[in-house]
């Protein structure tokens, strides 16, 4: 940490300061210092880069970026802010993308919403937007939805010609070399989901992924900061419907951050609950689409089945299977009458995922064909994990020691007892293997806090009636605050900014893995086959939902 | 033989309608099958525990729109799939199928029936890779080639094992193969038959060498295109593959329709069930190889076990049979 202060304090900053045990939050004066700031702290360390996320401000004619960086070893973050001014002509700011790889997609992503220029980027385009697009940028806070109409169809023919133009260029010979074909991989691929990968072959052999993305962006940020604070936990639990519960627990600890109120610990162990429930939801499909990859579907519906159980606890406590809104700001959204009928519940559920684990066990993970698939490729080294920025369950495949749940530990974590899960090996049967782990902690940390719950309330000290809201403002004052989770792939990071007395958030930042993850794809697809490509990009579990946003 | 009876061979048994009537079985069959592994119901609304949803279901695909793309050959792209299932079904007329027809015989009762068998499958791939090369779209024609490239690494283990009871029995008559099988001589064939079954699985396309029309890899390869009729015409000739495959596979390798007590049709279709439950039990509890993994382990385990294979079929043949 002082490590940190002293390499930031060399140069010119407005203030450094203390944030979170985790956390060095600085305020960059100059601009053009960026790269070199970025450079000094990679030399001690921190390598990665979480997001990228621009503010903006057009009363004071200023965008306020903020770079989150992570040092993932040693668990120590930087929060860099600094302002640039907001006109398109000059909204620009060198890129940080040639010192930090990971930060590639999430300055394209800031390029495409905010327009800011990142001036040095390898490949500066639109990304979640079409690349025909025509206008302001989306994100700002004076885009015009109907001037923006207007402009489209005015340019209607131009964006069609582009897109005849590619259409055609697809194909070329290279005489006795063979030749390379784009194979549109996607979006209405079997196995994609909705994501384009220009996958350019020659015969068989992959030389080039370009990923496509945009497909289901539904402008969740911008959404957001049309709805109150209660409202905004709709939008943030559509991020992905696998895990439907951490995303709302990280934005309700935003919330409450800002607010500066604290949850009972009933609500915190309820948190610990219905988050790990979302887990074991999400690898429960996770676990079985890695076979359904290799056209093996018995046991994703094997899966599916364990997994209705836990729909059905969730639909106990929320009365919603997948989009539950059961966690808000402030605690748990409902209080629990009968908690031994729902314990009793999720009991029922794990006795179901226990009876077939040997089954399981037999069958599939000890499965000789997809060992001789999945052993031995795609493997991630340490430094790729940390170069690109790789999360979750990937991360800890390759051995690299990270969950939000120790590092950082919010809402009962820092109670129970819990280790880092890992693998040794980082190859893509290893990336199988720690989705099995995880569920099987999953399942025990659930255990462990129904057992605290009981105790508690046995105790007398917790009230499941009462307990399990706070009383939030109605108006929550000026701030900032960064929360983060472990999600079911990866951590979520969400940067809430809110002004004096508002009733709903000004800006949002959503932050989710896969979108290092689906950068990854551009190196780990080329120099495989096209058989590989299903059993590849199912081992990242991406899920287009958190991808888009 | 007499027209009449030449038009029965033809339309009804072991022709059209029988072939029909096994298409219908055998798709409710995996279906039902891998239901109850997948821990599924399957199909249940039509008829009797969903038996007549096959049947909807091909007559819901005639009914439908047979679209040839722009791009696409359309000469070539719509006979293949009337040829296809021509050719799938006539090796129906070397196989003896029941006691009945023929004094027990084939229908053409020939001496070089394992020769034609071999022969008549192995013309099936070509006709599907040119469906692939028909239609014209790099999925189909990725299809196509790895069609190609599976038959021919398969196709010699198969045929190796093919030829066992041929030697061992100096005949290649399907129906002297037949009754010359002993328990003795089916034990003396395990190793042939196990061979075959797999290369068995390989010709078919089955699972785990469902490569040539993987759908997460290649969107069901050569079939990407055909709609409707077309449709139905491949998964006919594809469906009659596997009824005159494993109809080889037992009348070469487990006495064909001799049974325990009496002879008869059934024991041949029951022991044709037998190989289709093992087909679906492989099918739901493993995943598919690579291309590339499936021509190592044909080229250098499956034909090098199958031509030592012959060497024991002859090593019995000398000191076990002591022909």
């Amino acid at each position: 940490m002082e490590k940190i202060k002293e390499v930031l304090n060399k140069f010119d900053m407005e203030y450094v300061e203390d944030y979170k045990p985790t956390w060095v939050k600085a305020k960059l004066k100059n601009k053009d210092d960026i790269t070199k700031v970025v450079e000094a702290l990679k030399e001690i360390g921190v390598r990665s880069c979480s997001t990228v996320s621009p503010t903006d401000y057009p009363e004071e004619n200023r965008m306020e970026i903020n770079y989150f960086l992570e040092d993932i070893e040693n668990k120590k973050n930087v929060w860099l802010k600094v302002d640039i001014e907001r006109d398109l002509e000059k909204c620009e700011i060198d890129s940080i993308t040639p010192i930090l790889e990971s930060a590639d997609y999430h300055e394209l992503e800031s390029y495409s919403t905010f327009g800011v220029k990142f001036k040095g980027h390898p490949n500066l385009r639109y990304f979640l937007i079409s690349a025909d697009y025509y206008g302001k940028f989306p994100f700002r806070k004076d885009f015009d939805w109907d001037e923006h109409e207007k402009n489209v169809i005015e340019n209607v023919n131009k964006i069609s010609e582009e897109f005849f133009e590619e259409y055609e260029e697809n194909e070329e010979t290279m005489g006795h070399e063979g030749s390379r074909t784009v194979l549109h991989w996607g979006p209405t691929h079997p196995a994609s989901g909705p994501i384009r990968l220009k996958v350019y072959t020659n015969g068989e052999n992959i030389e080039k992924v370009e990923p496509d993305i945009g497909y289901v962006w539904r402008a969740l940020e911008k959404l957001a900061e049309r709805k109150d604070f209660i409202g905004t936990i709709v939008a943030v639990e559509r991020i992905c419907f696998m895990d439907n519960t951490n995303p709302m627990i990280c934005y309700a600890q935003a919330v409450e951050e800002i607010a500066g109120k604290e949850i009972t610990p009933f609500a915190k162990y309820m948190r610990v609950i219905l988050g790990e429930l979302g887990r074991t939801v999400s690898h429960l499909i996770s676990l079985g689409g890695f076979f359904g990859t290799m056209g093996l579907q018995t046991f994703l519906m094997w899966c599916l089945d364990v997994r209705e159980y836990f729909l059905d606890v969730l639909e106990d406590y929320s009365g919603a299977r997948i989009a539950t809104a059961c966690i808000e700001p402030g605690g748990v959204r409902y209080p629990l009458n009968d908690y031994k009928a729902w314990f009793a519940e999720i009991d029922k559920a794990i006795e179901k995922w226990e009876s077939v684990k040997p089954d399981i066990e037999d069958i599939f993970l000890k499965n000789p064909l997809m060992t001789v698939r999945a052993k031995d490729i795609g493997i991630f080294t340490k430094d790729d994990v940390i170069d690109n920025y790789l999360q979750g369950p990937i991360a800890r495949a390759s051995n690299v020691k990270t969950d939000v749940r120790l590092d950082e530990p919010y809402a009962a974590y820092g109670e129970l007892k819990m280790d880092y899960v890992t693998c040794e090996n980082g190859d893509t049967r290893d990336r199988l293997y720690i989705i099995y782990k995880e569920i099987n902690q999953s399942i025990d940390l659930m255990k462990q806090a129904m057992k605290k719950i009981e105790e508690g309330i046995e105790a007398g000290e917790m009230d499941p009636k009462k307990d399990h809201l706070v009383k939030m403002p109605r108006r929550m004052p000026e701030g900032e605050a960064v929360s983060r989770v472990e999600w079911a792939r990866g951590e979520m990071l969400m940067h809430l900014v809110t002004m004096p007395k508002s009733t709903n958030p000004y800006r949002l930042k959503l932050k989710a893995p896969s979108v290092n993850h689906t950068r990854m794809l551009e190196k780990l697809l080329p120099n495989h086959t096209l058989s590989d490509i299903p059993l590849l990009y199912g081992s990242m579990h991406i899920c287009q939902g958190d991808l888009d946003r | 033989m007499n027209i009449w009876e030449i038009l029965f061979y033809i339309f009804i048994f072991p022709g059209l309608t029988f072939l029909l009537l096994w298409t219908f079985f055998v798709f409710y069959f995996s279906r039902k099958a891998l239901a109850y592994i997948h821990k599924r119901v399957g199909p249940h609304y039509n008829g009797p525990a969903g038996s007549l949803q096959t049947v909807w279901d091909i007559f819901k695909l005639l009914t439908k729109e047979s679209i040839t793309p722009k791009s696409a050959d359309p000469y070539l792209f719509n006979i293949i799939p009337i040829i296809t299932p021509l050719v799938a079904a006539l090796p129906v007329i070397l196989i003896p199928w029941t006691p009945i027809i023929n004094h027990g015989h084939a229908i053409l009762d020939t001496n070089y029936g394992v020769l034609g068998l071999v022969v008549l499958i192995g013309v099936e791939p070509f006709l599907l890779f040119l469906t692939g090369f028909g239609s014209h779209n790099k999925y189909s024609f990725l299809g196509g080639m790895r069609i190609l490239a599976q038959m021919i690494s398969m196709e010699a283990p198969f045929f190796l094992a093919a030829l066992s009871p041929a030697l061992l029995f100096g005949t290649m008559n399907l129906y002297d193969i037949m009754y010359s099988n002993t328990w003795l001589t089916t034990l003396i064939l395990l190793p042939g038959a196990i061979i075959f079954i797999i290369a068995m699985l390989g010709i078919l396309e089955q699972p785990p060498f469902n490569i040539p029309d993987a759908e997460q890899e290649i969107v069901y390869g050569f079939y990407t295109e055909y709609a409707g009729t077309n449709y139905v015409l491949l998964k006919f000739a594809e469906f009659t593959e596997i009824l005159v495959v494993s109809a080889a596979a037992v009348t070469l390798f487990f006495g064909g329709y001799r049974g325990i007590f009496f002879d008869s049709f059934w024991w041949l279709f029951f022991k044709i069930v037998i190989l289709a439950i093992i087909i679906v039990a492989i099918r739901a509890s493993n995943p598919r190889l690579r291309l590339d993994q499936m021509l190592k382990f044909t080229w250098s385990w499956l034909t090098p076990l199958a031509i030592l294979n012959l060497v024991w079929i002859t090593f019995a043949k000398i000191y076990i049979l002591g022909v």
